[in-house]
């Protein structure tokens, strides 16, 4: 069958082999992702239900959530991040091994929210490259399977062998590309509901 | 056995007389004095010895901006041998009010102080659960503002600073661990 098929363009600038195995690698990852689970509220618990037998994430091979991070490469923040908790949360994705991913689960963590505040982080692309976005408030578990069926997709067209051979820079710290917000970029927000008595603190 | 309010309201003003407080009706029924902020830690260590409240619930404050005086502090303790609770205030002025601690005579304030001071800006004077004295509970250390305050825009008055106290943070841990390589 296959010598029916006209040769490709892809498969001939890089390679049989490098494809096949791409593909073999990416097979195992996106069929055996492993979640930390940043339950951080209450869109925690709609996690719990996804993991658990009703909705039972493991028809996805994603459900040995693990809550050491050294363990896991599926960060899913679920839940309203604070900025004190950021820095906690930042550090947990570092010390994830690559290859990592990351699901922002909620309005909370995709943009801040309804928490259109002072403490809340006006989502957690500030301080993570997120990949996938699911919004709800909570969402059902079912469209967090379907972002993490997505996620698959994704990682499905990731070429782990070719970026290895071309020595690309694997490092997701501060100064890659993943890191996706300049420093000095100043905090979005949703216009002003300042109510400041005039001559008070400017805002 | 008689109300338990009137029974509290009877200890307290028997057991404060020296300090001469105000009686306050108090909308909860709940006997409630208020004292001057500097008989605080004098009240309420007679409220301790002499009137048998070995609980303090919660100290917490009132913005009452822009009149003055401006904040408004409450104690609250519970009796638990007499099942009774009473509140005491104080009214403090100023943008930057301070009080006397009472976390060595009711440890368990301490945390209150904590979180009312990160809240308000209330400075409790003497404040002993750390070495460095009073240290804010929820927000991040080095904010500059108090959220709950009258005066405070609810997304902030820098929205920016946090953002880039945390990013000037990781820039130096990336900077340390990386310094050999
Ligand atoms: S998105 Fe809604 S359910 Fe999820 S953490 Fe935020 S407030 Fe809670």
């Amino acid at each position: 069958m296959g010598s029916l098929k006209p040769v490709d363009e892809a498969t001939t600038q890089e390679g049989f082999l490098a494809t096949r195995v791409d593909e073999l690698i990416n097979w195992g990852r996106k069929n055996s992702l492993w979640p930390m689970p940043l339950g951080l509220s209450c869109c925690g618990i709609e996690l719990m239900a996804m993991i658990g037998p009703k909705f039972d994430l493991a028809r996805f091979g994603a459900e040995a959530a693990r809550f050491s991070p050294r363990q896991c490469d599926l960060m899913v923040v679920a839940g309203t991040l604070t900025w004190k908790m950021a820095e906690a949360a930042r550090v947990i994705y570092d010390q994830m091994p690559d290859p990592k991913w990351v699901i922002a689960m909620g309005v909370c963590s995709s943009s801040g929210g309804m928490y259109d505040s002072y403490s809340v982080v006006q989502g957690v692309d500030m301080i993570l490259p997120v990949d996938v976005y699911v919004p709800g408030c909570p969402p059902r578990p079912d469209a967090v399977i379907d972002a993490i069926i997505k996620l698959q997709r994704k990682i499905e067209r990731e070429q782990p062998l070719k970026a290895r051979l071309s020595g690309a820079n694997l490092d997701h710290g501060i100064g890659s590309k993943a890191f996706v917000r300049a420093p000095n970029h100043s905090v979005p927000t949703r216009g002003s509901h300042a109510v400041l008595p005039p001559g008070e603190l400017a805002p | 056995m008689s109300a338990p309010s009137a029974n509290a309201l009877d200890r307290v003003q028997s057991g404060l007389a020296a300090l001469n407080p105000k009686s306050i009706a108090a909308r909860d029924g709940m006997p409630a004095f208020e004292i001057e902020a500097e008989q605080v830690r004098e009240a309420c260590r007679l409220l301790r010895d002499a009137c048998g409240f070995e609980t303090n619930t919660f100290v917490t404050a009132i913005d009452h901006f822009p009149a003055e005086p401006r904040f408004e502090l409450f104690w609250q303790f519970l009796s638990v041998q007499h099942n009774d609770r009473v509140r005491l205030s104080a009214r403090v002025t100023g943008a930057h009010p301070h009080v006397a601690s009472i976390g060595d005579l009711y440890p368990g304030t301490q945390y209150s102080e904590r979180e009312c001071y990160d809240m308000f800006g209330v400075v409790f004077d003497g404040h002993t659960s750390h070495a460095g004295g009073l240290k804010r509970l929820l927000m991040p250390e080095g904010y500059d503002h108090f959220p709950l305050r009258k005066d405070f825009p609810h997304q902030g008055i820098e929205p920016d600073k946090l953002y880039n106290a945390w990013f000037q943070r990781r820039f130096e841990r990336h900077e340390r661990e990386h310094a050999d390589v």
